[in-house]
């Protein structure tokens, strides 16, 4: 998958973000390519892992690297509307309004919740003791509603009611009738299998995340990369959360997203695109009570998807290797022991389109 | 002919939206009949179906076509009663020492709209949405002080997730709407995705149209509001024969008979209500005669009825539907297929191969409505076909019991911050002061509150929960009681994945085993534990003290409810205490349920009734039956009125079942 490492390729939209990360982060070079996909293709991005596995880190690089306005909210339990969008704002305002009318009520009817206690004739009242009020309670936008990129640490803490109100804002990009300016969503989740409080997301707010990826610890796994890691910080003379400065802004992101349309998707790409959804639904039984093999996910973004892995390797054509972004679509899409082939699935379609 | 005029004008209007609904959404014809229906007609309309199948997208883009002001409410755990409604002012009134609060309702930009679309409806609290709901019905409200007010409200339409916990890995959180609240929408249609529906020929033009840059050049048909109006004027005249609604009559009165047959005298679920089937379809009748393109209405026209019945016929009927149907309406001209029919004609996003393939892709999962006039359709044709691996029957009552038991423990309510607000309570803390009432709030700050303000009582339904079972591997249980043991388990873990609890799986002889999988005898690895428990060499003797202990010490510390543990066994207990006393008030202290099930032809151990009844816990005996093992759920205990919380317990009557069962 990283046979040309998009950083080095000076050429391409966001290489400058591309070694940023790679200055910071050893390894983990499908979650950093992932990443610039969705700041490619303005999708929203999930990430899943054990704790300590540069999923927050990787996302706050991102932020600070492209110089957007940048929320960053870590969700817990108690989540609460306003913590999302900006601070409710209580208003009171006084109406004015005569005392008679007050009494008599619209079209002259007593007021329906008339009891005992208003008996009294309206004469005894003072002037002037009638208060009218107005009690407004309005978001004051913040939080989502002004972020052009966002992280959402540990989602999968909050209850899936609290995110009810995210549904909205990250497929349409609107709150009510309000478009916001988020451009990308990254969120950051614990295993499932874990003794951690927190819960599966909903599909229709798991859907909501083109790009799903697991994480998996360096030095858990052994290797290279984990010799890299601790060699990096023996020396001591790494910082280890430095704040990097932008190396990109929004006018790179504009322009990359323009692009964007002009890649081309071949026939043969497209049909090997229907060719391993056909797999899925038919061979390997998945259905909508086990997977969410969504139209919206696997019929537009996927072909979005697809130009953004082209555009990020240079290309003006998308081939059948760019399929393997299915592989970051399905991550938790598709029951288990499907994900887990399929590299196959996908690698079986590519040879076919490649020679056909 | 002035008329004649007018019915091409209006016609052309039609067919121009028509056009413009394919353009927005590619398949999904009954979705879109029902929306134009719905405009048409002025009829609420109810959208539902997996997540990413074009709900909102055909719900917002259709209704922006119609030249109204189209108000948009999207749903969420927190919209509150005043998002839906307007504001409210409060007028207090002093007189001496007493004051006096009254309100009235500022009506909101939903209240003036014309059309309006409800997002994600059921993801907020159903309390919230009681008088939505209503003023969808009567379209009128009341202002408070006296005040009413007419809606200019036309149509609704709604977009709902499919309710239950059946779609996805995890239950969406989505409240059903009560049958009342579904009467509201006389459209209804269930919706499918394109892949997983398997009809490839529209996901490639969906595919090939998503390639295609939105060309600026193009306007598509959009009505103003004079041409709505007079369309939707137009359609309340279209001519509706006394001949046809002799058969309309005839059709919706076989349609009740069949479904009151088939739910043997109704179980309340079928809602063929008077409202819609009397008053309402003789104007959707019109609307779909317009959208037909006729200028008369036709029984042909009774086709409607597929695009109102999503929540009103239970999903096992929609064939009785597709009968009475095919009778009313004699079989097409291939002519009059064409014309009627809302099949996948006449799309112009789509190419002419790709239809084709659509119509040798038919499966019987097919969307319903999609062009079927046989009369024996062999399943519901809305359903996609559930694929249920080949399990021995008689594991199987149990494993329905034991479902039964997880999900009534999934439907409890528990209290929990991160819920959705159902009613108040007095304030405890003084943190949850953000979730408090706003005028108890305001009062407080003035200090003329007398006692707590109230906040939101927050709470939602357990998800989750585990479940441990403990199996008896001592040497009786040998031969074909362990394969049948192993099948039931796997049987039970299937269970509880489908509804993600976790599950632990311990073995005990004279001593309990556990079976840790990544490190935790709790854990999700469905399948690695199903592999685990195929392996079981059954040796030694039995012991119930040490596996109830060890599970009960796996499920402590949990919160929640929905914790159980499943003990499978075929012997009395030689060590430990037989008893197992402190096990016993344990499971209780922790509310976990616990079941048994004994595997043999002698009596089953009091003991495992005890431990079954004192905590609600199901009861099963296995035995054997000419080679194979026999399961029933155990009857309730002598003078005990039943396990508590287990009204209606099958218990007798299946024992009575059991005793009478031939061999």
């Amino acid at each position: 998958m990283t046979a040309e490492p998009v950083a080095e390729q000076p050429s391409t939209p966001l290489a400058g973000l591309a070694r940023l990360l790679d200055q910071h982060v050893v390894a983990h070079d499908d979650v950093k390519e992932a990443l610039l996909l969705a700041l490619v293709c303005r999708e929203h991005i999930y990430i899943e892992g054990p704790p300590g596995t540069a999923k927050t880190r990787l996302a706050e690089i991102v932020a600070s690297g492209c110089g957007l306005e940048f929320f960053f909210y870590q969700l817990h339990r108690d989540t609460r509307l306003a913590e999302l969008v900006g601070d409710i704002v209580l208003e009171r305002r006084p109406i004015e309004q005569a005392p008679e009318e007050l009494l008599a009520g619209p079209g002259g009817a007593p007021a329906p919740d008339a009891g005992p206690s208003d008996a009294k004739p309206p004469a005894a009242e003072a002037p002037g003791a009638s208060i009218g009020e107005r009690i407004h309670q309005r978001i004051e936008p913040g939080g989502l509603l002004v972020a052009e990129i966002c992280v959402l640490d540990d989602i999968s803490r909050a209850p899936g009611e609290a995110l009810n109100v995210l549904l909205r804002l990250l497929n349409e990009r609107r709150f009510g009738s309000d478009e916001i300016p988020l451009l990308t969503a990254i969120a950051t989740g614990n295993p499932m299998d874990d003794e951690y409080y927190n819960e599966p997301l909903d599909p229709a707010n798991l859907d909501r995340f083109a790009l799903q990826l697991r994480v998996r610890g360096l030095i858990h796994d052994g290797g290279e990369a984990a010799r890299e890691l601790i060699d990096r910080f023996a020396s001591g003379d790494v910082e280890e959360r430095p704040e990097p400065s932008a190396v990109i802004d929004r006018e790179d992101l504009d322009r990359a997203y323009d692009e964007l349309s002009n890649v081309e998707v071949p026939d043969g790409v497209r049909a090997g695109l229907l060719e391993v959804l056909r797999t899925l639904v038919t061979d390997e039984e998945c259905d909508e009570s086990n997977s969410l093999l969504t139209d919206r996910s696997f019929l537009v973004k996927a072909v979005k998807l697809i130009r953004g892995r082209a555009l990020l390797r240079g290309r003006r054509s998308a081939t059948a290797e760019d399929l393997d972004v299915l592989l970051w679509m399905s991550t938790f899409r598709v029951p288990e022991e499907v994900a887990a082939r399929m590299g196959e699935i996908v690698a079986r379609v590519q040879a076919k389109v490649g020679s056909g | 002919m002035t008329t004649e005029r007018i019915d091409s004008f209006a016609l052309d209007l039609v067919e121009g939206l028509r056009r413009r609904l394919d353009a927005v959404l590619v398949g999904q014809e009954q979705a879109k009949l029902a929306v134009l229906i719905g405009v048409l007609a002025r009829e609420h309309v109810l959208l539902e179906g997996a997540p990413g199948c074009g709900k909102s997208l055909l719900a917002e883009a259709g209704l922006g076509a119609m030249g109204a002001d189209v108000h948009l409410c999207s749903f969420h755990r927190d919209t509150r009663r005043e998002d839906l409604l307007g504001e409210v002012n409060l007028h207090r009134r002093v007189h001496g020492n007493s004051e006096r609060l009254s309100f009235d309702l500022e009506p909101g930009r939903m209240l003036k709209a014309q059309l309006v679309v409800l997002d994600n409806l059921g993801r907020a609290p159903g309390e919230a949405l009681a008088p939505l709901l209503q003023l969808l019905g009567s379209r009128v409200v009341d202002l408070g002080r006296g005040g009413m007010m007419r809606l200019p409200l036309e149509t609704a339409v709604a977009t709902m997730a499919l309710p239950g916990g059946e779609v996805g890995h995890e239950g969406v959180a989505v409240d059903p709407l009560e049958p009342s609240q579904l009467d509201r929408f006389a459209l209804q249609v269930r919706m499918e995705g394109l892949v997983t529906a398997r009809r490839w020929g529209l996901c490639r033009a969906v595919l090939d149209s998503s390639l295609e840059r939105a060309e600026p050049g193009v306007r598509l048909a959009e009505l103003n509001a004079a041409e709505r109006l007079r369309l939707q004027d137009w359609v309340t005249r279209i001519p509706y024969p006394e001949d046809v609604q002799a058969s309309v009559r005839e059709t919706v009165l076989a349609l009740a008979a069949r479904v009151r047959a088939a739910t043997r005298g109704g179980d309340g679920r079928a809602l063929l209500s008077d409202r819609v089937f009397g008053a309402v379809l003789p104007k959707v009748l019109r609307a779909h005669a317009a959208v037909r393109g006729a200028a008369v209405v036709g029984v042909e026209d009774l086709r409607v009825l597929r695009v109102m019945v999503a929540q009103r016929l239970p999903q096992g009927l929609l064939d009785v539907l597709e009968e009475v149907l095919h009778e009313a309406i004699a079989v097409p001209s291939p002519e009059s297929m064409s014309t009627s029919e809302e099949g996948d004609q006449g799309l112009p996003m789509t190419a002419d191969g790709a239809n084709e393939q659509v119509m040798t892709d038919a499966l019987p999962g097919q969307v319903p409505g999609a062009p079927t006039t046989e009369a024996e359709l062999p399943e519901a044709p809305a359903l996609p076909p559930r694929r249920r691996k080949p399990r021995p029957a008689d594991v199987e009552p149990l494993i329905k019991a034991f479902e039964g038991r997880l999900d009534r423990g999934r439907s409890d309510l528990d209290d929990d911050p991160g819920g959705q607000p159902r009613g108040f309570r007095p304030l405890r803390r003084f943190d949850e002061l953000i979730d408090a009432d706003p005028l108890d709030a305001l009062l407080l700050v003035d200090g003329t509150l007398a006692g707590p303000p109230r906040v939101l009582r927050r709470r939602r339904r357990t998800l989750g929960g585990a479940v441990v079972i403990a199996r008896d591997v001592s040497s009786s249980m040998a031969g074909f009681r362990n394969d049948w043991a192993s099948e039931l388990i796997c049987g039970l873990v299937r269970a509880a994945a489908r509804r993600r609890m976790r599950v632990g799986y311990l073995e005990f002889h004279q001593r309990a085993i556990p079976r840790i999988l990544g490190g935790r005898l709790l854990h999700r690895r469905y399948e690695q534990l199903n592999q685990l428990v195929r392996e079981a060499r059954p040796m030694g003797q039995t012991n119930y003290e040490a596996p109830l202990r060890m599970a009960l010490d796996a499920l402590r510390g949990r919160r929640g409810a929905n914790r159980h543990v499943v003990m499978l066994t075929d012997g009395l207990p030689i060590l430990g205490d037989t008893q197992v006393r402190a096990e016993r008030a344990l499971a209780k202290k922790l509310g976990v349920s616990l079941h048994t099930v004994f595997v043999g032809d002698g009596a089953s151990p009091p003991v495992l009734d005890s431990i079954s009844h004192e905590t609600s816990g199901l009861r099963f005996q296995a035995i054997e039956r000419s080679g194979s093992l026999v399961l029933s759920e155990r009857g309730a205990l002598p003078g005990a009125p039943g396990a508590p919380g287990a009204p209606g317990s099958p218990g007798d009557v299946a024992e009575a079942t059991m005793v009478a069962a031939p061999a």
